[in-house]
């Protein structure tokens, strides 16, 4: 499941910026660390992120979906095709290197999808805008932002409702892998057209109740923000942006090194 | 009653088309009025009535020749497909009807008792706490039109608004237009059936391939 799912977890309750920086610090960490050992730490925070959201469940499926070819695409690349030294897994050969570079790149991934899909499947799209608007985010931006969290569960009721009208005028879904292939044709191209005429009438729409302008929104039901949050999230952030900086600047600092060395 | 729009010998041409959607159309709608604006499909009714309101080219591109005078301030716009004229922002209906007027950054009181008068006119108030995306059809209908009822539009143009209703809905909502119309704001309203609404419409557009064919009185100005 991709998408909010209601309910009363302690990020459904939350402020939205809070689940939001609380991801936003698991990205950042998953970027700063670089073993095996720290990423599957970023990993379990992660898990422990969606367990507090209770929807572990919910992005379970979508996450694995989303990460095992990404997953087999790096053993691939990584753990076969790797450099040397290698060692034996039962009949392959596999580059130990290669192999702890995958373990990072794809707990990376993985971290960075739980994070994600848990703030999809606990942030209220409607609590969010509120939250934005009690801030005096422009709308535009908050258009954007909460239009691309929505993007994919929107898309897929688009998907189902072409599928159950192909389906009456005769579509079959089932069969062989490219007969499912096939049904895709009849579904892309009216789920794409769909989307941009109907993208034409909402900008109409949003028009004309004034959103272009330019008045500052009234917030109606802006959710609360104790400082107990606030002081949260930049706990969360602050330090994983400076991990983040510190790695960075240190890859600065070794490659100048390493000019300076080729120079000479 | 004072003009809000006033269109002279205008022609509109959709990007990339290669004929006009209108061509050589001369109305001025006042105040106080409702009028149909009807004819067959393609004839051009929903490019006239973006076209009146403003809509038409500055978000539809395309290209508009000819005069036109757009003096009202505060243009509405309702669609026949209402799921597409949801924000998608809000999760109440409530919200939903309220989000116009917080777009105009009203104060927070004035937005949500716009927000309870205009849900009230339409018979929608036992819905305000339900989530738009579990309505029907018509109740849906109904939000979008209390939504663009809830800025107080000087001009209101609607595209079929009866689409997704019931006869005894549409002729509710029908009256509750004539009422608007009679306070002070012009209607256009677009139906490929004018039957229900000519009886509180005091006049009749017909379009043909983009010209206005007839422009009287809705008895004498059914389309053939």
């Amino acid at each position: 499941m991709i998408g909010f799912v209601p309910g009363d977890s302690p990020l459904h309750r939350a402020h939205p910026y809070t689940p939001l920086a609380a991801a936003g610090a698991l990205l950042l960490a998953a970027f700063a660390v670089g073993t095996p050992a720290a990423i599957a730490a970023v990993v379990l925070a992660a898990l422990v992120f969606a367990v507090v959201g209770r929807s572990l469940a919910a992005i379970a499926r979508p996450t694995l979906v989303l990460a095992l070819p990404t997953w087999a695409l790096l053993l691939v690349l990584h753990g076969v095709l790797g450099p040397e030294p290698r060692g034996l897994l039962g009949p392959l050969s596999l580059s130990e290197p290669g192999l702890t570079r995958a373990a990072v790149l794809g707990g990376r991934i993985a971290a960075i999808l739980v994070a994600f899909l848990t703030v999809l499947a606990t942030v209220s799209p409607a609590r969010l805008v509120e939250a934005m608007t009690a801030r005096g985010v422009p709308f535009g931006r908050t258009y954007l932002l909460v239009s691309t969290l929505t993007l994919v569960p929107r898309m897929r009721e688009r998907a189902a409702r072409i599928l159950e009208a192909q389906q009456c005028r005769g579509l079959r879904l089932g069969g062989s892998p490219l007969a499912r292939l096939r049904a895709l044709g009849p579904l892309v191209l009216p789920l794409v057209l769909g989307a941009l005429a109907e993208v034409d009438e909402q900008v109409l729409a949003l028009d004309a109740r004034g959103v272009t302008r330019g008045a500052r929104r009234t917030a109606l039901d802006p959710p609360a923000d104790p400082a107990a949050e606030r002081l949260l999230r930049w706990a969360l952030l602050a330090p994983a942006a400076g991990a983040t900086m510190y790695k960075l600047g240190s890859a600065v600092a070794a490659f100048v090194a390493s000019r300076a060395v080729a120079g000479l | 009653m004072k003009p809000v729009v006033r269109l002279g010998g205008a022609s509109f041409s959709y990007p990339g088309a290669a004929v006009p959607a209108l061509r050589d159309v001369s109305i001025e709608i006042r105040r106080g009025e409702l009028a149909l604006v009807t004819g067959p499909v393609g004839a051009g009714t929903t490019t006239l009535l973006l076209v009146a309101a403003g809509f038409a080219p500055r978000l539809t591109g395309g290209t508009l020749s000819g005069e036109r005078d757009l003096l009202a301030a505060r243009p509405g716009v309702v669609f026949a497909t209402p799921w597409t004229q949801l924000t998608g922002l809000t999760h109440t209906v409530r919200g939903e009807v309220a989000f116009g007027p917080a777009a105009h950054g009203l104060p927070r009181a004035d937005v949500l008792e716009a927000a309870e008068r205009a849900m009230a006119d339409l018979g929608i108030a036992h819905l305000a706490a339900r989530d738009p995306a579990t309505l029907s059809g018509g109740e849906l209908q109904r939000v979008v039109v209390a939504a663009a009822l809830a800025l107080e539009p000087d001009l209101l143009v609607l595209d079929d608004p009866a689409a997704e209703l019931d006869p005894a809905a549409a002729d509710a909502l029908y009256a509750r237009l004539g009422r608007f119309a009679a306070g002070g704001a012009a209607v256009l309203l677009a139906t490929p059936d004018p039957g229900p609404v000519a009886a509180i419409a005091a006049r009749m557009l017909a379009l043909e391939a983009g010209r206005i064919v007839r422009d009287g009185p809705p008895a004498v100005a059914r389309p053939s």
